[in-house]
């Protein structure tokens, strides 16, 4: 299994890259197959290696629910953390809007190896916090522009 | 006898009289031709195609109603450039381009 870039094995040496790459199963997504329903139990997280992923949620828009597009990740980038992070559901749903491919990491078999190899475990944390904290970010921005904009709203 | 007769003959043609003159007064009157009734026509089925399955029609009110899809759409739109404002902030913090301007179509 090719290595490519994958921003979750980011400052890993390329021994261990392979190994966890090994470790997960290549997941072939027609366009509009879905990855992972909101709400579901979160076992795995996914690396893509081609492709794209939609992140949506839910929203009612005349009577009618619709999903509403919240982020895109593309080729390299992780989605499905909440299969690492406790409580592990997941809290968008995942969408491939193009054919794509994933990587998909088990849980149980990341845990027993980062066990077994601390250092990269570390390190994938890392990657993951900064992606986890890359959206975090993202959204507060966001979130204050628009609250800037309901005050500039209310005041005129 | 013939007075007698005459009387009766008269008396008949003047209760036929009367009975038709009855008939006339009490007959409901004939309903005025209705005008042409507008019925509140269900919009037409517009014609399907592959991203739009419903057109844009003017209201009474003169609001018009954005299909569904068009209105997503604009909401997709709106949100990737919101995140690429975002990410610009993230970038550079300042406060500049934490206010900055998009060209989403909910803002302008």
């Amino acid at each position: 299994m090719s290595k490519g870039h994958f921003d979750l094995l980011d400052g890993i040496g390329a021994e261990d890259a392979e190994r966890i790459l090994a470790l997960g199963s290549r997941v072939a997504l027609s366009s509009g197959e879905e990855l992972f329903p909101l709400g579901a139990d979160a076992d795995c997280l996914f690396l893509i290696s081609h492709g794209q992923i939609s992140l949506t949620l839910p929203m009612k828009v005349r009577d009618q629910e619709t999903d509403v597009l919240v982020e895109e990740r593309t080729a390299g980038q992780t989605v499905g953390w909440s299969g690492l992070i406790p409580p592990h559901r997941f809290t968008l749903r995942a969408t491939a809007p193009v054919e794509t491919e994933v990587v998909a990491l088990s849980r149980e078999s990341l845990e027993k190896y980062f066990a077994a190899h601390p250092e990269a475990g570390y390190k994938i944390s890392l990657n993951l916090a900064a992606v986890i904290g890359q959206r975090l970010q993202l959204f507060q921005a966001m979130w204050l522009r628009e609250v800037a904009r309901m005050m500039e709203h209310r005041a005129a | 006898m013939e007075m007698l007769l005459m009387g009766i003959c008269f008396s008949v043609f003047a209760m036929g009289i009367a009975a038709a003159a009855f008939g006339a007064a009490v007959r409901p009157k004939e309903a005025p031709k209705a005008a042409p009734e507008v019925k509140a026509q269900p919009a037409i089925a517009p014609e399907e195609r592959f991203f739009v399955s419903e057109v844009t029609v003017p209201t009474p009110t003169g609001r018009v109603t954005v299909p569904v899809e068009a209105l997503m759409a604009q909401l997709e739109r709106h949100v990737r450039l919101e995140q690429a404002a975002a990410a610009s902030f993230l970038a550079e913090p300042t406060s500049a381009l934490l206010h900055s301007k998009t060209a989403s179509p909910f803002l302008n």
